[in-house]
C-alpha cells in the first residue's frame, strides 16, 4: 500500500512547515499551526518575516541559517533562538517571548535543485523558564545540556553556544570588579569570580546559601538585604559602605569597605530567581582618603596655631614697642626665630629635633668663638622645639643687647644635662657689663616664664650678678621629651 | 577702640586653657582690652586638672582643643557639668569638634579681640 505522505505530514506529532526560496510557506502542519498561534490560510503564500518580523539577533539567525540551506544543500540546526512572534488580536495581541530549536533540511527536486527546505521546530520556551538565573550567561550546564538535548543535531552548536558562554564567563571570571550569581530565595551562590573569592578569603561558597558561606554578614544585615532584594525586586547597594569581612582563612575579620549593588535576575516570566551581586572593593582608596583627610586636618590645624604664634608675636611686639622701626627690626627677627625652628621640623618632617639643634641654629649668628653650647642628646617634639627655640632666641637677643655679646669680650655658654627624669639648663653669660634687673617686664622676660613655667612645667632661676646674667632652666622630662603636637 | 560687644563683656571673669605660651599671652591681652578679669589659667592637661578639682571661679571659660596631643573635652564637660559656660578655641574649625559639641560658640585661630568678645557674649547667651 502506499503512504499518503500529505496526510502523514498533517499527523506528525512536531511542527514541520515548509519554505520556498522566497522563504514564503508553502506547507503548514497543524503542529505548527498550534504553535505559531495561526492558520494555515494565514500562512500559505505569505512571507515568514512579513507574518513575523524580527530586527534582532534572532530574526539575523534564522535568516541566516534559511540562506545557508539554500546555498549548501546541507542540513543547518539552530539549537536555541529566542524570536518572539505576535499574539493574535483574539488573544490579547502584543508579542510572546519565545525560544525555539530548529533543524532545517532541504529538499531537492527531480533535477536536484533545492526549492524548498523544510522546518522542525521546537518550542523550548518552558524549558528555556526553567533554567535559574536565564538573563545571565550563568545558567548551569546541567540545564543547558537538558535543553540541548531536546535538539539531538545541535551537537556543533552546543558547542558553539557553550564557547560563548565560556566567554562570558572568562571575561566575568577575570573582572577587577567582584561578581557573584546567587540563586533562589536563601541567596545559594552558582558563580563567583576571582575577585568575589580574594574579597572573602577564598572561602569556598559555590553551592552554598550567603548565610552559610559568609556567617559574619548575617549580623550586619546583608542577608536582610539580599532577602528584600528577593522580594522586592528593587536594586539595592552602597557607595564605601564598611563592613567586617573575613579576607583569610581562620583569620578575623577585617573592616572593608565595599562600592557594591544587587540587582533582581528575573526569568522570561518576570519572576525573581536570583540576585546579581557586584561590585568593587574599595578598602585601600577609603584608607588612603581617611589618612589624606588627617594629614590635611593636621595641616589645617598647624598652619591656623601658626598664623595664632605670629600674630601673638606682631601685636605683642607692636603694643611693647614705641618706636616703629625698632618694632619691625624686633617683629622679623622673632619671626626669622619661628620660621627657622620650622625650618628644622620640617627637614625631620615633623618628627622631633634635638636640642643642641635648636641652640646652635639659634646661636649661629654670633662668633663662635663667644659661644659654647654643650650637652648630651636631649629630643625635643616639635611643640616643645618652637617653645624653645622662642625662649633662646629672647634670652640671646638680650645678651646682644645687653649682655655679655653686646660688647666685644664677654661670652656665652649653655650648659645642659639630664638629672633623673629632669632636663637643667644653664645659661651662662660671663665678660660683659655687670648685669641688672629690668625696670619692667618686657614681652621676652613674659615669654620665656610663660613657655617654662606654663607651656613645659618647669621653672626658671635668673640671676643678675656683676659678673653677668645667668640663669637655670628646670623642666621635667614627659614634659619636654615624650609630649606631641 | 571698644565695641559696644565689648561692653558687655567687661568686668567678666574669664578663665583660659591654651598650651601655646605666645597664643596665650596675645589671649590675655586681648582680655585685657576688653575690660576682663583673668581668673587663672592651665596650659597642660595636669594643670586644667588640678584647677577644675581646686573649683574655678570664673563666668567663662576659652578652651583650647588640643592640649599638646590632649582632646579637651573630657575637661570640658566637666566644666559644663559644674556650670561653667565655655567658648572652644582650635585651629581645626567646628568640623572638628564632635557633635555634642558644635553647638557651642567657637574662636577659629588666629582670632580677633572682637570675635573673642563675641564668643563670650554668645557662651553667655546660650546659658541662659
Amino acid at each position: 500500500m502506499s503512504i499518503d505522505y500529505g496526510r502523514l505530514f498533517a499527523a506528525l506529532p512536531s511542527p514541520h512547515m515548509v519554505l520556498d526560496h522566497n522563504f514564503n510557506y508553502v506547507a503548514v502542519n497543524p503542529a505548527y499551526e498550534a504553535v505559531v498561534m495561526r492558520s494555515g490560510s494565514e500562512l500559505i503564500g505569505r512571507n515568514l518575516f512579513d507574518l513575523f518580523p524580527n530586527e534582532g539577533e534572532g530574526g539575523k539567525r534564522l535568516r541566516a541559517s534559511f540562506t545557508r540551506v539554500f546555498e549548501t544543500g546541507k542540513q543547518d540546526t539552530l539549537a536555541y533562538i529566542p524570536y518572539d512572534i505576535p499574539r493574535p488580536e483574539a488573544q490579547g495581541g502584543g508579542m510572546e517571548q519565545r525560544f525555539w530549536t530548529a533543524v532545517h533540511t532541504p529538499l531537492a527536486d527531480e533535477n536536484g535543485a533545492i526549492a524548498y527546505l523544510v522546518q522542525n521546530t521546537v518550542d523550548v520556551t518552558d524549558i528555556a523558564r526553567l533554567r535559574q538565573a536565564a538573563s545571565l550567561p550563568f545558567a548551569s550546564k546541567a540545564g543547558e545540556t537538558r535543553l540541548l538535548e531536546r535538539a539531538r543535531e545541535a551537537e556543533q552548536q552546543h558547542q558553539a553556544l557553550l564557547a560563548e558562554s565560556d566567554e562570558f564567563r572568562r571575561l566575568f571570571q577575570l573582572a577587577p570588579g567582584f561578581f557573584a550569581v546567587l540563586s533562589g530565595p536563601t541567596h545559594v551562590f552558582v558563580f563567583a569570580n576571582d575577585a568575589y573569592g580574594k574579597l572573602v578569603g577564598n572561602r569556598p561558597v559555590i553551592g552554598q546559601p550567603v548565610k552559610e558561606a559568609l556567617p559574619e554578614v548575617v549580623e550586619q544585615g546583608f542577608v536582610a538585604l539580599l532577602d528584600a532584594v528577593y522580594r522586592t525586586g528593587k536594586p539595592a547597594g552602597g557607595e564605601a559602605v564598611r563592613l567586617m569581612l573575613q579576607r583569610g582563612p581562620e583569620e578575623a575579620p577585617k573592616e572593608t569597605y565595599l562600592d557594591f549593588s544587587y540587582d533582581a535576575i528575573r526569568n522570561r516570566d518576570g519572576e525573581i530567581t536570583g540576585i546579581f551581586v557586584q561590585g568593587m572593593d574599595r578598602t585601600e582608596a577609603v584608607r588612603t582618603q581617611q589618612r589624606q583627610k588627617l594629614l590635611l586636618d593636621e595641616l589645617n590645624h598647624r598652619v591656623k596655631n601658626t598664623l595664632a604664634t605670629v600674630q601673638s608675636i606682631a601685636s605683642q611686639t607692636l603694643r611693647a614697642i614705641d618706636d616703629p622701626v625698632e618694632a619691625k627690626t624686633r617683629f622679623e627677627a622673632r619671626l626669622r626665630a619661628l620660621s627657622n625652628a620650622h625650618n628644622l621640623l620640617s627637614e625631620r618632617e615633623w618628627a622631633s629635633t634635638s636640642l643642641s639643634t635648636i641652640l646652635s641654629q639659634e646661636l649661629s649668628i654670633y662668633e663662635s668663638s663667644r659661644v659654647a653650647a654643650k650637652g648630651p642628646a636631649v629630643t625635643l617634639s616639635p611643640k616643645t622645639s618652637i617653645a624653645i627655640a622662642m625662649v633662646v632666641h629672647e634670652l640671646a637677643t638680650n645678651a646682644a643687647k645687653h649682655g655679655a655679646l653686646a660688647g666685644d669680650d664677654g661670652s656665652l655658654r649653655v650648659d645642659w644635662q639630664k638629672r633623673g627624669d629632669r632636663l637643667m639648663l644653664d645659661w651662662t653669660e660671663r665678660g660683659g657689663p655687670p648685669a641688672r634687673p629690668p625696670e619692667r617686664r618686657g614681652f621676652g622676660s613674659r615669654l620665656i616664664e610663660r613657655v617654662v613655667n606654663g607651656e613645659l612645667g618647669g621653672e626658671i632661676e635668673t640671676r643678675y650678678d656683676a659678673a653677668g646674667f645667668s640663669c637655670t632652666i628646670d623642666v621635667p622630662n614627659p614634659e619636654y621629651e615624650e609630649q606631641v603636637l | 577702640m571698644h565695641t559696644s560687644r565689648s561692653n558687655l563683656v567687661s568686668g567678666l571673669r574669664v578663665f583660659i586653657v591654651e598650651d601655646e605660651a605666645l597664643v596665650m599671652m596675645n589671649l590675655e591681652a586681648m582680655l585685657e582690652d576688653l575690660g576682663c578679669v583673668l581668673a587663672g589659667s592651665a596650659m597642660r592637661p595636669a594643670q586644667l586638672e588640678a584647677s577644675i578639682a581646686r573649683g574655678i571661679d570664673a563666668d567663662v571659660a576659652i578652651l583650647d582643643v588640643n592640649l599638646g596631643g590632649t582632646l579637651v573635652f573630657d575637661y570640658a564637660r566637666a566644666l559644663v557639668d559644674s556650670g561653667m559656660r565655655i567658648v572652644f578655641a582650635t585651629g581645626y574649625g567646628r568640623g572638628g569638634l564632635p557633635e555634642e559639641w558644635r553647638d557651642r560658640p567657637i574662636l577659629q585661630k588666629p582670632y580677633t579681640e572682637q570675635e573673642v568678645a563675641e564668643g563670650i557674649a554668645a557662651a553667655l547667651a546660650l546659658a541662659r
